[in-house]
């Protein structure tokens, strides 16, 4: 089979196919709206905030548990970042 | 005091970096980032202006999908364009400052943790791995594999209409579990090679249809932080578990190198991740 990676040229141009695509709305949500540092700065756009955003798309976020119960138990050894 | 200041502009902080960046034009936005540089580091950051930014304009704006993604993709732009030569310490979207005082006193306040962070991120890039379950296919899938299934499907061609009916009841509920079964199996798995290379792992919150704009479910929502000389290893895994379920109804997209947004959580301190 077809390895995609065989040299950092090759990464490249499968990062170049992929560029156009990936700022979805999905993935603003899930990263630079959700994630990244939160400092007590003079104006940040609070989790509360977030939720509302979402409110605006009348969508209810599903959580961990419902991917849970979909599944039946959680994958084991789904951790937070290792220090 | 009020025109004083809505002349002067808010400061938007994007990402802090400890080397001198590269600073780059970004798309549809007039001005280009600029760093602001206090006690060994930088601060990448671009002028906005109260009327869009300010604490009750942003509130109205974030009502407004396309305003989100529009300021959403600079924020990403621009955030890019500096990690392609540093690391970087991503921060959320509309992290806004009054003055240039105000970021500098912040910067003093957690230089160690971003210095301690900045060690941690180096040389290392975030990738996602969102994988999707259609479970119409993976039902399918398991009528034709799966013996207690298939007998019991003999058994109702041949039963007569009362008892077929409770048979297929049967059938249904034994499918169900099935799948089940099986879909916790491909996910773990999958999530179980996922994790083979990279030094930090993050699960998320499942996003619904209505965000993924898809038709399957997503079943699991990963992040992994990965050495850059192991990303190669990673995507090959990607890749074989990709050839290996996606005939039974998986679904996996793999996007990546992406600022390390779900990396960048000190263990103590103010800063957290949301």
């Amino acid at each position: 089979m077809d390895r995609p990676i065989k040299t950092l040229q090759d990464k490249n141009s499968y990062l170049d196919l992929q560029k156009e695509k990936r700022i979805t709305l999905l993935e603003v949500l899930d990263r630079a709206l959700d994630k990244g540092v939160v400092i007590s700065g003079d104006i940040v756009i609070s989790i509360a905030d977030v939720d509302l955003i979402y409110l605006g798309l009348k969508v209810l976020l599903s959580s961990v548990e419902t991917m849970e119960r979909l599944r039946g138990t959680p994958f084991a050894g789904a951790t937070e970042e290792p220090t | 005091m009020n025109t004083k200041k809505a002349k002067e502009g808010l400061i938007y902080l994007y990402c802090i970096t400890d080397k001198v960046p590269k600073l780059k034009e970004i798309e549809n936005l007039v001005d280009k980032p600029y760093f602001i540089y206090h006690q060994s580091l930088y601060a990448i950051v671009n002028k906005v202006k109260e009327s869009e930014f300010d604490e009750e304009n942003l509130k109205r704006n974030l009502a407004d999908l396309e305003w989100i993604k529009a300021k959403a993709s600079i924020h990403e732009k621009a955030i890019e364009g500096i990690m392609k030569d540093a690391c970087v310490i991503p921060f959320k979207f509309a992290t806004i400052f009054n003055t240039e005082d105000n970021l500098k006193a912040m910067l003093s306040q957690h230089l160690k943790e971003f210095k301690a962070l900045l060690i941690k991120l180096e040389d290392k890039e975030e990738w996602g791995v969102k994988i999707y379950c259609n479970s119409e296919k993976l039902k399918e899938n398991l009528m034709q594999e799966d013996e207690q299934l298939l007998n019991i499907d003999k058994e109702i061609n041949s039963s007569a209409p009362g008892k077929a009916y409770l048979l297929k009841k049967k059938k249904e509920e034994l499918l169900n579990i099935a799948a089940n079964k099986k879909l916790n199996e491909y996910g773990q798995v999958s999530f179980d090679r996922l994790k083979e290379k990279p030094t930090g792992v993050r699960i998320n919150k499942l996003l619904p249809k209505e965000v993924t704009e898809r038709n399957d479910e997503m079943i699991l929502n990963s992040a992994f932080l990965i050495n850059k000389d192991k990303v190669g290893d990673f995507l090959n895994i990607v890749e074989d578990i990709r050839a290996k379920y996606t005939d039974k109804g998986l679904f996996f997209d793999c996007t990546g190198p992406w600022p390390p947004y779900n990396f960048c959580n000190p263990k103590k301190g103010k800063i957290h991740n949301g």
